[in-house]
């Protein structure tokens, strides 16, 4: 913005802060002694008749010009888990143009439909009405608990041949789905298989499937564990399937005696404490200060984690998915203002549309709106995700912080400002960029619809643009009896499919 | 010391934006090709003898350790004698000055000098030698024009690459309000030269027709053959207004002016298409300009000249920001502006001040961070220098934690003047002791209130601990509303500050 002129301060620029993602904090699982005393079954299961390729070519997101569609191609693991089911994890789904199957590693590829998916559990279900694809293919058998390690294989195609390679078991975390925010146990994996991991490999053992990768390195990988797994799958062809919850307070750990002394407790520390409440008001509601001392009947200890029956102790995070839904009711026993008490926490669903700066917008194509070159799209982390690998670096810090922190007038979502194609209604603002709106014509622009009502009342004339109070440039005004005429102009003269897309 | 690099002044103390270009290595005759003409000899004798090696021991404080300084670090820069028998430089030659050497022209002594003013907004200091009768047969240099684009002018310095005077000729190639990164938050006239401009050069008085009219300060990455100086109208200011005994520094009106090309925009202001005015697009809250404009406000002219529609006036030749105007007058003068305000002319007076509000958003010097220590809690201000060091620079990328400071400094007083802090205090580290040993929050975090009492100053933070009554200390970072709470044992923590400080070597609990 090299015309913005500042005699008073406010033109010096921050140093872009990039921002680091909100992580669950981990949990080393400490399993019963119990589940390590399994012994080691050696056997050769025939995973050529069930673990399958997945070939995915889907729409990218273009984040600076939101109406191109670029389209990129990836394969990874399926696996076969009833008959007409190809399990996968549900990374690069969302927005695929085409899916296509191949068994044993080679020769015919299958157009695949996508039965289901889902971003939070990270997990979808193919199949294909090609009878010759399911001949000769059977379904794996997925643990109902997924033992400690010491060992397990790790399974996958590649160029063409099975490929098996010890994976020692690393540990149970809690962490967020690699697509979703949902919290889950992830079983961590070490191997000297080499490569890339994450494209939904298996982690077997005796011929049973403990996990399918979801991340990795080519030394460690993280596995979702097929306890997980059958859960869902469970519940999804049930038609129960309500979609994960997770919890929307935060809370640290209650191992400081004075503070949680001070807060009523009584005796050695235990619990965490919360220290933002969530949505939920009343009865049903947290607030801060209180202690979190049992969560569906597990005590919660003072680094806020509870002994999981099956793996140990986990954060308390994983108690949100572990056997519930959202929506579900979930016991909390609190002390508040030194006394204890229950209340029946309602899970929230655990849903992108419902935050202010959603981390992913692939539900629809890439929504936009192009007015007299002035090109305008929902704030995502999606779109700051444009700056490249390392847009927490480089993306505008301000854009970013939204994030963190919601508008102070509580709107439930942002439209931001991000670019200009150069036409003489808009000449002057070329350097208008990376700003929120405000207002349009004095109406507040929360989502683009809100855009687009408030640009058919023009005032005087003109078309008022306001942005957020900042650093940035404050407002701009368009020819409102050219306006129309301007952006069929830019439309055709820069090559966009249609100037709105909503 | 001047061939060991890094210990070179103007690249210790320069900011992100612009770092001095490090040539070192380079043989000497392709630094100083050129040298040799007539013209040059002619200008170089006048002003040898005035120009001097400034050596410079300076110690910057560590910020998120504000008890503490970093090494000594050795530095050298120019510096020249002016009128008064006083020496010119920048302010980042002396800036964190333990002690300040100067060496005259073919004089091998080191003769103590201290500082007598510096403008760390304008990047120029004064200093006197103890001894002021060393310069008394030295002429000084007299100060010049602002110097016309395409003129030639020389440098004459100490810069790296040998012992001499060193200098270099080259044209001003152009003339705009540039950010001087000493300050990091100011932008002020400066002069664009491809003559040679290297680490030590700092300070040193850039000559044209035996008069200096410039002193160049600072480079700029990724560009060849391009150095900045300051030019005489910044140098006259700070002459000026130290005159008093005291600095004020340039005033600050806090007005942005925006661009008013948009045919439709001119139109709905009443204003024809005639390339003429400025708009306001934001005052700052309680700044002089808010007392006086509106936004929308169109600023025509500015002390009888004439604002461009992009913003810029035509200053002696060359077309700068408006900005250029305000920044001619002193801090209690009032500029008389033109501006057109529903639909019609008129002129208003606005009286500039000097702003010192945003300095923790800038770069600081001279004077160590405010602290105070309880505890082994460790509380100072939330500042440029403190982030930076927090961040390692930002290189590393930001955490959440840091995120939330940089907003509370850099964002919040403009979005919102109410809610922000005059002094935002942040828990920089906590030093272990049995006593803080279960204190969760270890650092880095905003203190928003403590003992029910919202932190605005590290004075608020004295008060609110040893005040406080109660068993417990609570503490509540973060914010607006919500963020991390923990508590210290009250008497637990008094008992223990003196053993804390004892254990860590720190002199004093507070610098308040």
């Amino acid at each position: 913005m090299k015309n913005l002129l500042s005699l008073g301060g406010l033109s010096s620029l921050p140093r872009s802060l990039s921002l680091a993602p909100i992580v669950l904090a981990l949990a080393v699982a400490f399993v019963p002694a119990a589940a390590q005393a399994q012994p080691m079954l050696r056997t050769a299961p025939d995973w050529t008749r069930s673990l399958v390729t997945v070939e995915i070519t889907f729409n990218a997101h273009d984040a600076f010009q939101p109406w191109n569609n670029p389209t990129v191609s990836t394969r990874k693991h399926g696996l076969v888990v009833a008959p007409g089911d190809v399990l996968t994890t549900a990374q690069y789904l969302p927005t695929h143009t085409l899916v296509r199957l191949q068994k044993g590693g080679r020769g015919r590829w299958y157009d695949a439909r996508v039965k289901w998916w889902d971003a939070q559990t990270n997990l979808a279900l193919l199949t294909t009405e090609a009878p010759d694809f399911w001949s000769g293919l059977k379904p794996a058998e997925l643990m109902t608990t997924v033992p400690a390690g010491p060992e397990f294989n790790l399974v996958r195609w590649r160029e063409g041949n099975l490929e098996s390679r010890r994976a020692d078991f690393s540990r149970f975390i809690v962490s967020e789905g690699a697509l979703g925010f949902a919290p889950q146990m992830i079983m961590e994996v070490s191997t000297d298989i080499g490569g890339r991991l994450g494209w939904a490999e298996i982690v077997e053992r005796d011929g049973r499937v403990a996990g399918l990768t979801t991340y990795g390195t080519s030394r460690l990988c993280g596995a979702m564990p097929a306890s997980f797994i059958r859960r869902v799958l469970t519940a999804y062809r049930a038609g129960g399937f309500a979609g994960l919850g997770h919890f929307d307070f935060t809370w640290q750990p209650g191992s400081n005696p004075g503070l949680v002394t001070d807060l009523g407790l009584s005796g050695a520390p235990r619990g965490a404490v919360v220290n933002k409440p969530g949505k939920a008001k009343g009865e049903a509601g947290l607030q801060a200060g209180d202690i979190l001392l049992e969560i569906g009947g597990f005590a919660i200890d003072s680094e806020g984690d509870y002994l999981d029956p099956d793996y140990g102790h986990l954060q308390l995070e994983n108690l949100a998915t572990r056997a519930h839904f959202s929506g579900e009711k979930l016991p909390m026993k609190i002390l508040r203002a030194d006394k204890e008490m229950t209340l029946d926490y309602v899970i929230p669903e655990a849903n992108f549309e419902k935050e202010t700066v959603p981390r992913e917008v692939f539900y629809a194509p890439p929504a936009y709106v192009v007015a007299g070159g002035l090109i305008f799209q929902p704030l995502s982390q999606a779109f700051l995700r444009g700056w490249g690998d390392d847009w927490r670096k480089n993306a505008p810090f301000r854009l970013q912080y939204y994030q963190y922190a919601e508008p102070p007038d509580g709107r439930k979502s942002l439209v931001v400002l991000s670019g200009v194609l150069p036409d003489d209604i808009n000449l002057g603002y070329q350097d208008a960029l990376m700003l929120v709106v405000d207002k349009v014509n004095g109406q507040t622009v929360a989502t683009l619809t809100d855009l687009t009502g408030a640009l058919a009342a023009p005032k005087d004339g003109v078309h008022r643009f306001e942005f957020m109070k900042g650093r940035g440039l404050q407002r701009l005004i368009l020819d409102a009896a050219t306006l129309d005429a301007a952006t069929k102009r830019v439309v055709e003269h820069y090559g966009i499919p249609a100037a709105t897309r909503l | 010391m001047q061939n060991s690099k890094g210990v070179l002044a103007g690249t210790d103390n320069l900011g992100r934006r612009f770092v001095r270009v490090v040539l070192s290595g380079l043989p000497m005759a392709l630094l100083l090709g050129g040298i040799g003409s007539a013209a040059l000899r002619a200008e170089a004798f006048v002003a040898e003898r005035a120009v001097v090696q400034i050596l410079t021991s300076s110690q910057v404080p560590v910020y998120d350790a504000p008890w503490r300084f970093q090494p000594v670090q050795r530095s050298s820069g120019t510096g020249f004698v002016i009128e008064g028998g006083r020496i010119l430089t920048n302010a980042h030659v002396i800036a964190w000055a333990k002690q300040i050497l100067v060496r005259r022209y073919q004089d091998p002594r080191l003769l103590p000098a201290r500082l007598v003013f510096a403008g760390h907004d304008c990047d120029l200091a004064l200093l006197e030698l103890i001894d002021p009768t060393e310069l008394a047969e030295v002429k000084p240099l007299e100060f010049g024009e602002l110097p016309e684009v395409r003129s030639t002018v020389v440098t004459a310095g100490y810069p790296a690459g040998g012992d001499q005077m060193s200098f270099t000729r080259g044209v001003v190639s152009r003339i705009e309000v540039q950010p001087y990164a000493h300050p990091g938050n100011r932008a002020l006239l400066a002069v664009q030269t491809d003559a040679a401009i290297n680490p030590g050069n700092s300070g040193g008085p850039v000559i044209q027709d035996d008069k200096v009219v410039g002193v160049a300060f600072q480079g700029m990455p990724g560009l060849q053959n391009a150095g900045f100086f300051i030019p005489p109208e910044v140098i006259q200011h700070f002459l000026d207004d130290i005159k008093d005994g005291r600095y004020d520094g340039f005033p600050m009106a806090g007005v942005t002016f925006y661009d008013l090309q948009n045919s439709a925009y001119r139109r709905l202001l009443g204003l024809p298409d005639d390339g003429r005015g400025a708009r306001v697009d934001a005052l700052r809250a309680n700044g002089p300009a808010e007392r006086v404009l509106k936004p929308d406000d169109v600023l025509l002219e500015a002390n009888g000249y004439v604002v461009g529609s992009d913003g810029l006036v035509l200053y002696k030749g060359n077309r700068v920001t408006v900005a250029v105007v305000f920044q001619e007058l002193q801090a209690g003068q009032v500029l008389r502006l033109k501006v057109w305000r529903d639909g019609g002319p008129l002129e208003v007076d606005l009286p500039l001040e000097a702003y010192d509000g945003d300095r923790l958003n800038g770069r600081q010097y001279d004077e160590p961070p405010r602290y105070f220590i309880h505890g082994g809690l460790v509380f100072t201000s939330l500042s440029a220098n403190y982030l930076d060091s927090a961040s390692d620079g930002g290189r590393g990328g930001v955490r959440d934690e840091l995120a939330q400071l940089a907003f509370e400094l850099h964002h919040l007083p403009v979005e919102s003047p109410a809610a922000a802090r005059t002094e935002p205090v942040v828990l920089s580290s906590v030093l272990p002791h049995p006593v803080n040993a279960d204190f969760g929050v270890r650092g880095q975090a905003l203190v928003n209130r403590i003992n029910g009492v919202r932190i605005t100053c590290l004075e608020d933070v004295k008060r609110a601990l040893l005040e406080h009554k109660g068993e417990r200390h609570r503490f509540e970072f973060w914010g607006p509303k919500y963020g991390p709470l923990d508590a210290l044992d009250r008497a637990a923590a008094t008992a223990a500050n003196a053993d804390i400080l004892r254990t860590y070597g720190i002199v004093s609990s507070e610098r308040l």
